[in-house]
């Protein structure tokens, strides 16, 4: 089988203040393929403002982030649109059903809609539940098979998992151990977490 | 047609088809125009039916009135584009993976859609109501199909700009006055030449100019608005 380039991020003197209240506050780190960098911290220390900022669904104050993918640099713009992202402020539409939902993000992704069911299948969710009547395990699950939608490279995980019974922890550790065999991964979490190929803890300090 | 320029299509087309798709099953904006608008319209044939105005006025008061109530049904309708996806917080699932161009596209054919809807409905009604002769009805459809489109592209915009603030209500009849203020001006001034039957050939090409302005302003403006 023909081995992917590898993948790496790295971001320096991170900076974010909301108001007068600084979160981020000079962080650092970085993860390559087939590692997870695994951030902790106390509520409030900055773990999902972190997430954010290298999602780029926000714009650190100061400080550099750089990803390369497939011997590419990609900007924020692109690296919004390349990575997976699990987190507890991600919601879908509750007028549709799962799979609709997911056909949705595939539409937009431009990615193939063959992956939904086998997504759906790792997960244990029934594709024809309306989001709407989603138990918050299961809009979990959602999550992942959301994240997971277009064989992203490059995963960013908050809290993943927050709310999942033992089944459905153990659906989606083997779905991020399958994923870590060609990709990389960010893990936020209050506490540790048993995680496969964790090479970096970054301590954010409350 | 490109790969890139028909992937760019079929994302606006799933844009547009979910809009209608949840618009179906909820009923919100078509409920909340439509009703707004019969209520209205009522109201105003009650005082300036038949018989509530003078002939010689009608060609003129007429048309302000049909379009200041359209305007209205769609201010109580169209600013939910954009905030519905961050009240529900389904915006970040979106930014996560939709073009901002497309996304866009996708709202303001949705937005069009919904106004055509809502002027299929409404005219017959005001021009049965008010019992008003329309000299030239291609052309009074022609008002209708540009100013609607105008309507939903200064809307769309507007909303996405007041998205992510608080009172987005007020906010909208704020920024959307001034970007609608021409539009308006050109579609009564259109509705009024189709009733009298009096056609001036520089006004629709001035409507299409707005129309064609407000889409590109749209274009451009909206990754900037929607991005952080």
């Amino acid at each position: 089988m023909q081995e992917s380039p590898p993948c790496q991020l790295s971001f320096q003197n991170l900076y974010r203040s909301f108001g007068r209240l600084a979160v981020l506050r000079g962080v650092s780190g970085e993860v390559s393929t087939g590692q997870t960098l695994l951030v902790t911290g106390a509520n409030g220390s900055g773990k999902s403002t972190l997430l954010k900022c290298l999602a780029g669904l926000m714009v650190p104050d100061r400080g550099e982030i750089s990803y390369r993918q497939d011997n590419t640099q990609l900007d924020a713009r692109e690296r919004r649109l390349a990575i997976g992202y699990v987190a507890p402020d991600l919601s879908f539409y509750e007028e549709l059903t799962v799979e609709e939902n997911l056909l949705f993000f595939a539409r937009l992704r431009r990615t193939s809609e063959d992956r939904i069911g086998h997504l759906l299948e790792r997960v244990n969710l029934p594709p024809d539940r309306s989001a709407g009547t989603l138990s918050s395990g299961m809009l979990q699950r959602l999550r992942w098979c959301f994240a997971l939608l277009h064989q992203p490279r490059l995963l960013l995980l908050d809290e993943p998992f927050q709310n999942l019974d033992s089944p459905g922890q153990d659906a989606t550790r083997s779905l991020l151990e399958q994923h870590l065999d060609e990709g990389l991964a960010v893990t936020a979490n209050p506490g540790l977490l048993e995680l496969p190929h964790v090479a970096h803890h970054l301590q954010l300090a409350g | 047609m490109s790969h890139t320029t028909s992937s760019w299509l079929a994302e606006a087309f799933a844009v547009f088809a979910k809009e209608w798709r949840t618009e179906f099953r909820t009923r919100y904006a078509l409920n909340t125009l439509g009703l707004f608008a019969i209520t209205s319209l009522v109201v105003v044939s009650i005082s300036l039916g038949p018989l509530g105005a003078a002939t010689a006025e009608r060609t003129t008061v007429m048309p302000v009135l049909l379009w200041v109530l359209l305007l209205f049904a769609v201010a109580a309708g169209l600013p939910r584009a954009f905030v519905h996806e961050e009240e529900s917080r389904t915006a970040t699932a979106l930014r996560l993976s939709a073009t901002p161009s497309a996304l866009f596209t996708g709202k303001l054919l949705y937005s069009w859609t919904v106004v055509l809807a809502l002027e299929l409905i409404v005219t017959p009604l005001f021009v049965a109501m008010m019992h008003l002769p329309v000299a030239n009805p291609g052309l009074l459809a022609l008002a209708l199909v540009l100013g609607g489109y105008g309507l939903a592209a200064g809307g769309t915009l507007v909303a996405a700009i007041i998205a992510q603030a608080r009172s987005s209500g007020t906010l909208f009849s704020v920024l959307a006055l001034p970007v609608l203020l021409p539009l308006l001006v050109l579609a009564i001034e259109l509705s009024r030449a189709a009733i009298a039957g009096d056609f001036v050939p520089v006004v629709p090409r001035q409507l299409l100019l707005y129309d064609a302005s407000v889409t590109v302003a749209g274009l451009l403006l909206f990754p900037a608005v929607w991005n952080p």
